[in-house]
């Protein structure tokens, strides 16, 4: 037996654990001890990752649509398939036509290459993946605000904080291992501020804690800094000497009536009058949000907002302190980072800049398409009226991940060519033409980007199952028979190419990563010992900016009809549409089956007991999940995990979008519950 | 041969060789990124032993593998087949703690007692287990108080105490033996002064411990009933279910049985390490499960490894080894519960060797009158306190050896694991 170091694959928190390998077989996992985040521990997910690589339901060769069936193929006929029918669609309606959806469990190298196909061979800038689902609002709400998106300082530095304030953030169990440096705060009697519409793990242990109501954090958090400026808690030196537009925020801010703190959010001022006096009056506070901030039709502001609250205290620019927007997936920040978003190439350099067009143009010998591409929910808008045509879709599920099922699933249908390539047949491999067997994180070298900007290395541990490729060598193939050549010998290879286009990235070689745990970007030299936090003594864009942010309410909210707000998320031993971690034996059987959580009134109200199947109704479907009955809901809202196919929450989903960042409103809208007879 | 020798230590990487070259050796290595794990040692030459720190996973890691094929079956021409898959690889285990050696023991009680495992104890017996006590326990170590350590007096195979430049070995059993005599050119006889040596060594490290942890009165208080329940409610809001404290536990050993097809018409029973902290442990059937709050997994948990072991093997579970405190994402871990329990959360590290002059006073070598004497003169000289009272001459090294040994009174049962 041998051991493999490599970074796991679920969420990004980027512990980094050894697989076991016996015969060629993973057949266990142990946590470093030596690995700064990890530390010698992982969640229950992390516990169990071997499982997965050699399910039976593994896709081992390729699949070919004949017939209306999937049957199996050669890797020559199904690359040569989607070479062909691309071309064809790209030349009779233009590369507009094409999408493509990169992946946040892909490598960097991975997404770069992907990026890289699109642009060169697709002409189009027809790329997104996942971010948008999750964090497209911190990409523009914090880029606009301090000019860098990702967390400003690294996770260690929680430790060190005398005030944490975490909303829309369930940290215990989606980030695990930073409500672990939570807790060392804690230890070290920091206070912990909680505000978040369920009570969840982290309220217990929380000095104060907030219940908003569904989608009203820019009522609280105008609040805030209403009570903040009131009371003369602002570090004037920092708002006058590095940030702008103040005045204006100011003027606007007076505007703001603190009586709608308690009428239209629910949450007692006086609470917030606390919370605020916590968070203004120390010198070392952090803010941690996540989807609970960003999946709403008024996410880019909600992130504005927040960035407002840390400039106003002047908790940024320092160590121990900052805005921490939790990235879901393993290497979600890489796959922005490498450009899988329509207007920005690699290291967020704009695609719309002559300047940068060209710097890439030298370098991938060929033009780039210059208009500006669709996002992804827009693509699979774009679909229904046809203004898509072809998808390649590598490693995601948009199926299920994205809002209102059914609509989603119709404009995938309507496709004239749908390529696919995952590890398991997802439920929307299943509508593909043809489906490609991915390696898995196990079977191919490359590096993964923590949510604290940290570059690691995944390393192989076994050679591909059955005819398996690793997706940087499937797009090398699609694209060296597009007449693009990609020919690289490795990842590391690549990386060098992604080094050479991309400042954040300029001094990050494989060879580096090897010997310490990775490195922060920015690191613009191979010299450069990386950057653990942001915007030391100045914002990356110079100025830190202050937006004037008003309350907008949610797209849907409860009515006669539908009276019940409905928010969905994710659960501990789950991951995402379920596809890996549903076909773990351990994980599956602590949780084998969807629910709703609703609070125990509500369940006396409609004669419903723990464990009992209800009828889940919104205007654009319904699903029947079981029951359970906590208190960690308030009265007349429920919640379900999105894990579940046979039972999906996002059938119940709408698709609204935030206007800038075109994030749907996942975390709020209005459902009628039945009991089943 | 006699049963006491000296291994130079120029010769212990020629002595491993010749044993990897018959046996899997499996021993802690310090790898590239500085983690010390317990690993397959085949070539001698590029790794790095390290009898320092303590490796991350437990040596039982090896016995009861995360991950475990119990037998195939086939299905053929409507027919099961089934074909059986017992390990039985020769292992030798070198490096192994005191305190993990006792969790062998203790789980060789478990897999034999009243039901005889086949895949465990095939793993057993073809494994010979080489001790090497700690000298310095480690800041969350212990092994003293857990009355696992840090030295043994009997049921390891062989037994090596670092000297400085040399080990002595002792030889518990017939397998250790077997292993010494074969290759017993590296070895001379150990002199008295090798075993005074040893004894000092002993001492020294006995005195070192900044962990003291009432096991035994928190046991006692949990069967005694007398534990304070809103405990557990605390403790679970730092809990998060990740189950690590009994991943990490040398003497956890509960697991998970499942079928996984490997094909349409193949597949395998496996077993897969389980845990009492997940939800999924003890629910039943019907859907009804008894430990449904997290609280209740919690206190399950420190029950079996202080009561419920306590009244069945009359010592409790836990051997001190201080991985539990190392890893819990909230501070859930067994040093914190058992000085919550006992209600005495001042810690007594500066008074360890206080320990020591209890259980010399307890045996009756001493009175009080002279352990305070000795402590007295101990805070001026800075000597061990073993060390004081043979320098005064109160003491001698056989007497106090004897007073340790039977302090930590090891059971008859551990004689059945060969």
């Amino acid at each position: 037996m041998h051991r493999v170091l490599t970074t796991c694959c679920f969420c990004a928190c980027g512990c980094n654990l050894y697989l076991e390998v016996e015969d060629g077989k993973v057949v266990g996992v142990i946590p470093s001890k030596q690995h700064p985040i990890a530390r010698g521990n992982l969640c229950v997910k992390g516990w169990n990752i071997f499982e997965f690589v050699h399910h039976k339901d593994r896709l081992r060769y390729p699949l070919i649509r004949k017939n209306g069936r999937l049957e199996e193929a050669n890797w020559e006929d199904a690359l040569g398939l989607i070479a062909r029918r691309l071309s064809e669609i790209k030349e009779k309606h233009g590369p507009e036509s094409l999408g493509v959806f990169s992946s946040a469990k892909c490598t960097n190298e991975e997404n770069y290459l992907l990026m890289k196909f699109t642009r060169t061979v697709l002409k189009t800038n027809n790329i997104d993946h996942c971010a948008r689902l999750c964090h497209s609002p911190s990409v523009i709400g914090l880029g606009n605000a301090f000019g860098s998106s990702a967390m400003t300082n690294s996770i260690a530095e929680l430790a060190g904080a005398e005030v944490i304030l975490v909303t829309g953030s369930n940290t215990t169990e989606q980030h695990p291992q930073i409500a672990r440096f939570i807790f060392d705060a804690l230890e070290r009697k920091a206070k912990l501020i909680v505000v978040d519409p369920r009570r969840i793990a982290l309220s217990k242990v929380a000095n104060v804690y907030l219940q908003p109501r569904l989608g009203t954090d820019i009522i609280w958090l105008n609040g805030m800094m209403k009570i903040i400026m009131e009371e003369g808690l602002h570090d004037d030196s920092f708002v006058s000497m590095r940030t702008e537009n103040f005045q204006a925020f100011t003027k606007h801010l007076e505007q703001f009536d603190l009586e709608q703190v308690e009428s239209i959010c629910g949450i007692p001022l006086e609470g917030l009058r606390q919370a605020a006096r916590m968070y203004a009056s120390v010198k070392r506070a952090v803010i941690i949000y996540s989807m609970g901030i960003t999946q709403h039709v008024s996410g880019t502001d909600n992130v504005q907002s927040i960035a407002n609250l840390a400039m106003l205290t002047g908790h940024v620019e320092q160590e121990f302190t900052g805005v921490g927007p939790l990235r879901g997936q393993n290497n979600v920040q890489g796959a922005c980072d490498m450009g899988a978003l329509p207007t920005t190439l690699s290291g967020y350099q704009n695609v719309a800049d002559a300047g940068v067009r060209k710097k890439f143009e030298r370098v991938w010998k060929c033009e780039l398409p210059v208009a500006p591409g669709m996002t992804g929910t827009d693509m699979v808008h774009g679909a229904l009226d046809k203004k898509i045509r072809a998808m390649f879709i590598m490693g995601e599920n948009p199926v299920l991940s994205h809002p209102d099922v059914k609509t989603t699933r119709n404009a995938i249908e309507r496709l004239d060519f749908l390529a696919v390539s995952d590890i398991f047949l997802t439920e929307t491999a299943e509508l593909a033409d043809v489906v490609l067997p991915a390696a898995s994180f196990a079977e191919k070298d490359g590096t993964f980007t923590s949510t604290e900007r940290r570059v690691q290395r995944v390393r192989q541990a076994i050679p591909p199952i059955g005819s398996c490729k690793a997706d940087w060598q499937i797009i090398c193939e699609l694209s060296s028979r597009m007449a693009y050549l990609m020919d690289y010998e490795s990842p590391a290879e690549i990386m060098e190419e992604i080094a050479m286009l991309t400042p954040i990235y300029g001094g990050i070689y494989h060879g580096r990563l090897e010997n310490r745990w990775g490195l922060f970007w920015p690191c613009p030299s191979r010299d450069h010992p990386g950057t653990p936090f942001l915007h030391k003594g100045s914002f990356a864009r110079g100025k830190g900016h202050f937006e004037c942010v008003d309350y907008r309410p949610p797209a849907e909210i409860p009515d006669d009809e539908y009276p019940f707000y409905l928010t969905t998320g994710r659960i501990y031993q789950h991951w995402h549409t379920g596809s890996i971690s549903r076909r773990i034996t351990m994980l599956s059987r602590d949780e084998p089956d969807a629910f709703v959580e609703m609070n125990p009134v509500d369940g006396r109200r409609l004669g419903v007991r723990d464990g009992k199947p209800v009828r889940v109704i919104s205007r654009r479907g319904e699903i029947t999940v079981g029951a359970r009955l906590t208190e960690a809901v308030p009265e007349k809202m429920v919640f379900i995990p999105f894990h579940f196919h046979e039972a999906p929450a996002n059938i119940l989903t709408h698709d609204k979008c935030d206007p800038i960042a075109r994030i749907p409103e996942f975390k709020v809208c209005a459902v009628r519950l039945e009991k089943v007879q | 041969m006699p049963d006491e020798l000296i291994l130079n230590k120029e010769h212990l990487t020629s002595f491993l060789r010749k044993i990897a070259r018959e046996h899997r050796l499996i021993a802690p290595v310090k790898n590239r990124y500085g983690d010390t794990l317990f690993e397959e040692v085949s070539c001698l030459d590029d790794i790095s032993l390290d009898l320092e720190s303590r490796p991350a996973m437990p040596p039982t890691h090896f016995l009861l593998p995360q991950d475990e094929t119990l037998f195939r079956y086939k299905r053929e021409d409507g027919q099961y087949y089934f074909s059986e898959v017992l390990p039985e690889v020769s292992t030798v285990l070198f490096g192994l703690r005191s305190c993990d050696l006792w969790a062998i023991f203790l789980l060789d009680m478990v897999f034999e007692q009243d039901f005889k495992d086949p895949f465990y104890l095939n793993r057993r017996s073809n494994t010979i287990l080489i001790n090497n006590p700690c000298l310095e326990p480690m800041k969350n170590c212990f092994c003293k108080s857990a009355g696992s350590g840090p030295f043994l007096t009997e049921g390891y195979d062989l037994q090596f105490t670092d000297l400085g430049d040399r080990f002595l070995v002792e030889i518990g059993r017939p397998k250790g033996k077997a292993l010494v005599e074969k290759w017993d050119y590296f070895f001379v006889p150990a002199t008295n002064k090798d075993k005074n040596k040893q004894y000092e060594a002993i001492l020294e490290a006995e005195s070192r411990f900044q962990q003291v942890v009432d096991l035994n009165t928190a046991s006692l208080r949990f069967i005694n009933n007398e534990v304070d329940e809103t405990l557990w409610e605390e403790l679970a809001t730092r809990c998060q279910g990740c189950g690590a404290c009994t991943y990490v536990c040398p003497t956890c050993h509960c697991f998970n049985i499942a079928d996984r097809p490997i094909s349409e018409t193949e597949g395998e029973r496996i077993r897969t390490k389980d845990s009492c902290a997940l939800p999924g442990f003890t629910r039943l059937a019907g859907g009804h499960n008894p430990r449904q709050k997290r609280s209740q997994r919690i206190r399950r948990r420190f029950y079996h490894k202080l009561a419920f072991a306590k009244e069945k093997y009359h010592r409790s579970s836990c051997v001190g080894c201080g991985r539990c405190v190392e890893v819990c994402f909230g501070h859930v871990d067994m040093i914190r519960v058992v000085e919550t329990i006992c209600e005495k959360a001042e810690k007594r590290s500066s008074a360890a060797s206080l320990q020591l002059g209890e259980i010399l006073v307890n045996t009756g070598l001493i009175s009080s009158e002279e352990l305070k004497t000795a402590l007295e003169k101990q805070a001026t000289t800075g000597k061990p306190l073993g060390t004081q009272f043979i320098d005064d001459g109160l003491l001698t090294r056989d007497e106090i050896g004897r007073a340790l040994w039977h302090q930590m009174n090891i059971p008859s049962t551990a004689e059945t694991a060969d």
